[in-house]
Parts: structure tokens; C-alpha cells; sequence
């Protein structure tokens, strides 16, 4: 692992402690999990999905984004790695997608037609039970290296531990109460990115992309911006207007 | 699998529709108790006075299995603390095992609840994101966490019940409530950008929304779809589109 690498990896690690105070919000800190993962992984992209604790997943956050990544992210909720590694409680990778259309008849396609061609997810377990998956995905073909995949397994961990708001020990109730909420939180982000769509005329992930800034730069909660836009208490031109000031974090090289 | 429990549930509460015309959150609630290790059930939901979003959980309809659900759903309105509220704040279900345990979290509810007879309560909150339509609420009479099934059988009716009050509010009772559970996120995108259109709030946006997938015969994720790719735009009519 080169010393670049190293180096990327501890500030990783150091600023998504730094997110685990009392009051963080689990949205923002799997968001940029997953810009993290895409930097230090050499992927191209990478999602968390969560169950819905029905017997159903749900994407939880993405690297982007972009409607064509949400896209495969949705999908992989059906079908794909994603959900047969949620499902065993184990690494599911595939080297190339295009090969793997008998195994995913509808996943493999869409994930390739989304311009994907590797996939790999990585189990969240807590004790016996896998409440979510990170998944890694490359444009190019070739299986995603062993070194990724345990490193992949250590964010995935943080993940989890993230979710429990490392308060573990306590109750499965803990694990119901912040899956739900963090489900919950997600519903209001899309209403808010609608409006800041609506208003700017702006793309998803644009939209996405001013929520979080605009969160970071007033050291506020995600969720709680998103609530305020959406039900008219913040005025989209809060965000639309002030220059972001980039917390360094967000740059996305795709 | 879910679309097996949603399948069942769905079953249990068309079959106590047919039989009498009480609303449908009333009934997931008379489900609740058949279902789940509890003692009763209760539900507000919250009153909708029109582009009045900002308010909080006014007093609305309450619904309730027994006089002790009844009790509990009145008590959090008036000291204005517990756990259907806490479920608001957090977005998620606040469960609580033994209620007892819990008098510092809520010093007014907890002895005024235990007295009524819970000793367990669990709240789930019926939203669509922003949108607040009210809480369902359970207790019991002795301490003791819901059980795994039972957790996902309540997460279920809440769903149910959510659906329920939003096919009161406009009248459309589609069976259909993939659009409560659906990953995809365009839904909502699609209620944000709406609600821009016509200057409303987010409530009656997704009411819009589902009265032009009624009325078109269009299917609601379709709608949404054409709504993100702005091929569809809402105007202030009453109607359509």
C-alpha cells in the first residue's frame, strides 16, 4: 500500500471519527463514507443500501448523485451482489458484469448499460444479523483487488458502527430506531433536492451537492437543512446564492 | 419475504373493511393488537388545516383500542413530551421496553403513563418525509420488548396506516403502497419539485401527484419519473396538470 494511500486512509478514518459526535447525522456520515471509499478504493463508485427491517433494502446514499448511478443503486435492491450479500451475510463480487447477465439477468445489464463493469459488496454485520451492504463499483472491467476489499470490509464496519451511534450494546431496539430514522431522513433529502431542483433548475446531485454544503459550512445536519427547505422554513436561495466554500471533502473526480 | 408479510397484513385488514365502514387507521390498530404482543392501540393524526405545515402535532383525530390507549394518546398532547413525539423529532420509531426505566427521557409522561397501566410503549411515526400525518402507538401491560417478527409486522401496518390517512385526505384508495416502500427516490424528488410549481407545501404536492396518476391511469412512479425529467409540470389548477 503506498504511503499516499496510507495517509489518505488515516485522514479517512480521522474525519469520519470526527463525524461520530452525539448529534450526527447518519446520512451525512454514509455519504461520505462512500465519496471515501471511492477515493481509497480505486473504484468508480460505491453505495450504501439499508434494510427497511420489513424483509426489504433501500439505497441509502451514494458517491453521486447522478441519476444513472441512483439508478443501479435502486436496482441492486432487487437483484444483483448487493443483495445476495446481504442476503448470506457474505463478500459477492463479480469481475465482469457482462458475464454475469445469467446471474442477474436484470441487474448485470443496467449496471452495465449505467457504464459499470465490476461490482463488488461488502456485508454491514452486526453479530448474526447484516443490516445493510457497501457496494464498490469500476467502469472497468477486472476483479476489484483483495486489499480493496478488506479495506472495503473495514469501512463497511465503521458503517455499522456509525448507525449504532456506538451505542451497541444497548437494544436491537437502538438498530430499529436509527435504520427507520435514517430511512426517514432520506425521504426528506429527495423532497428537498426537488425543491432546490425546481427553484435553480439544477440537476440532482447538484441539488444534493448544495444541501451538503451548505450543512457543512453552517456545521448543521443534513437532515435537518433538508427538513427546512423542504417545508419552506430555509429559503433556497440560502443555499443557491452564498459561494460554496468547500469543506475539501467533496471534490469528486468523476 | 415483504411482499409476503405485506400480502398477509393487507389480506387481514381488507377482510375487517369489509365488514364494517370504520377508517382504516382504526382498524390497523384493532390489527395491531391481534397481531402484536400488546394491550392497545392508538393513533392521532395530526389535523390538516391547509398551507399549514409549519404547525407541529396538532390535536387531530384519535383513534384508540381501549381507554388506556385513549389515556396515552391524550397525556403526550398534553404535557407535550413522550414517545410519539421523540418518534417525530428522530424521523424513526422510538420503543421502549420498560417505561419505567424511562423517567428522566420524559418526566411528566412516564409516571402519568405507568399509572394508566403501560409498562411498555412503542410509537411509530405516519410521514412521508416531511409530510406529517400522525403516530401510531402501542403499549403493554408488563415490560418486554417487541420481537423481531412482531417489530417488522409493525413497521408494516404503520405503513399501512400511513397509507390510510393519505387516502382520506384525497380520497384515492389505490391498492397500491409500493409507493411508501419504493427505493426509488423519485417520488419525493418529484413532490419537491411540484411543490415549487405550485406554491405549495409538500403535502399538497404529493396529494397532486397522486390525484394525476389516479385520474390518467398513469402509474404514480411514471408520473414522478416525467415530473424529474421535466416533461411534466404541475400548474395551479384544480385539476391535472
Amino acid at each position: 500500500m503506498s504511503i499516499a494511500r496510507d495517509q489518505q486512509l488515516a485522514s479517512t478514518f480521522v474525519t469520519l471519527a470526527d463525524t461520530l459526535v452525539a448529534d450526527f447525522d447518519v446520512l451525512d456520515f454514509l455519504g461520505l463514507l462512500t465519496e471515501r471509499a471511492v477515493d481509497l478504493l480505486a473504484v468508480d463508485a460505491a453505495g450504501v443500501i439499508l434494510s427497511d427491517q420489513r424483509g426489504g433494502w433501500r439505497p441509502a446514499a451514494g458517491s453521486s448523485e447522478h441519476a444513472h448511478l441512483v439508478e443501479v443503486f435502486s436496482a441492486q435492491t432487487r437483484q444483483g451482489p448487493c443483495l445476495d450479500c446481504v442476503r448470506g451475510g457474505v463478500v459477492v463480487a463479480s469481475a465482469d458484469l457482462t458475464d454475469d447477465s445469467g446471474r442477474w439477468p436484470e441487474f448485470a445489464p443496467a449496471a452495465v448499460a449505467a457504464g459499470f463493469r465490476a461490482a463488488c459488496a461488502v456485508p454491514m454485520r452486526l453479530r448474526d444479523d447484516v443490516i445493510g451492504a457497501l457496494t464498490l463499483l469500476s467502469t472497468a472491467p477486472g476483479a476489484i483487488d483483495e486489499p480493496s476489499v478488506t479495506l472495503g470490509q473495514a469501512l463497511a464496519d465503521v458503517a455499522t458502527i456509525g448507525i449504532l451511534q456506538q451505542r451497541a450494546i444497548r437494544h436491537e431496539a437502538i438498530v430499529f430506531e436509527q435504520l427507520q430514522a435514517a430511512l426517514h431522513h432520506r425521504t426528506v433529502v429527495e423532497q428537498a433536492k426537488g425543491v432546490l431542483a425546481q427553484v435553480a433548475g439544477l440537476g440532482m446531485h447538484e441539488s444534493y451537492t448544495a444541501l451538503r454544503e451548505y450543512a457543512r459550512a453552517n456545521q448543521r445536519r443534513l437532515s435537518a437543512v433538508a427538513s427546512e427547505v423542504a417545508t419552506g422554513v430555509l429559503a433556497p436561495s440560502a443555499l443557491l446564492d452564498a459561494p460554496s466554500t468547500g469543506s475539501g471533502s467533496t471534490e469528486s473526480t468523476r | 419475504m415483504v411482499e409476503d408479510r405485506f400480502r398477509r397484513l393487507r389480506t387481514l385488514l381488507t377482510a375487517r373493511r369489509a365488514d364494517q365502514s370504520a377508517s382504516v387507521v382504526s382498524l390497523v390498530c384493532e390489527l395491531c393488537v391481534a397481531e402484536l404482543s400488546i394491550s392497545g392501540a392508538g393513533a392521532t393524526v395530526v389535523s390538516h388545516l391547509p398551507g399549514d405545515e409549519s404547525a407541529g402535532m396538532e390535536r387531530g383525530l384519535v383513534y384508540a383500542t381501549n381507554p388506556v390507549s385513549a389515556g396515552l394518546e391524550d397525556l403526550q398532547l398534553t404535557v407535550n413530551e413522550g414517545p410519539c413525539l421523540d418518534a417525530f423529532a428522530s424521523g424513526g420509531p422510538v420503543l421502549v421496553a420498560d417505561l419505567a426505566a424511562e423517567g428522566a427521557r420524559w418526566p411528566a409522561f412516564t409516571p402519568a403513563a405507568c399509572e394508566l397501566g403501560a409498562a411498555a410503549v412503542f410509537s411509530f411515526p405516519l410521514q412521508v418525509g416531511v409530510v406529517r400525518l400522525g403516530s401510531l402507538d402501542l403499549y403493554r401491560d408488563e415490560t418486554g420488548p417487541l420481537g423481531r417478527v412482531e417489530m417488522a409486522d409493525a413497521l408494516v401496518l404503520a405503513d399501512l396506516a400511513t397509507q390510510g390517512v393519505v387516502a382520506d385526505l384525497d380520497g384515492h384508495d389505490v391498492h397500491d403502497l409500493s409507493w411508501l416502500a419504493d427505493p426509488h427516490l423519485e417520488l419525493h424528488q418529484a413532490a419537491g419539485m411540484v411543490q415549487v410549481q405550485l406554491g405549495s407545501t409538500t403535502e399538497v404536492a404529493l396529494l397532486r401527484l397522486r390525484a394525476h396518476a389516479f385520474s390518467s391511469g398513469v402509474p404514480l412512479a411514471e408520473v414522478a419519473r416525467q415530473v424529474v425529467a421535466r416533461t411534466l409540470r404541475f400548474t395551479e389548477g384544480e385539476d391535472g396538470p
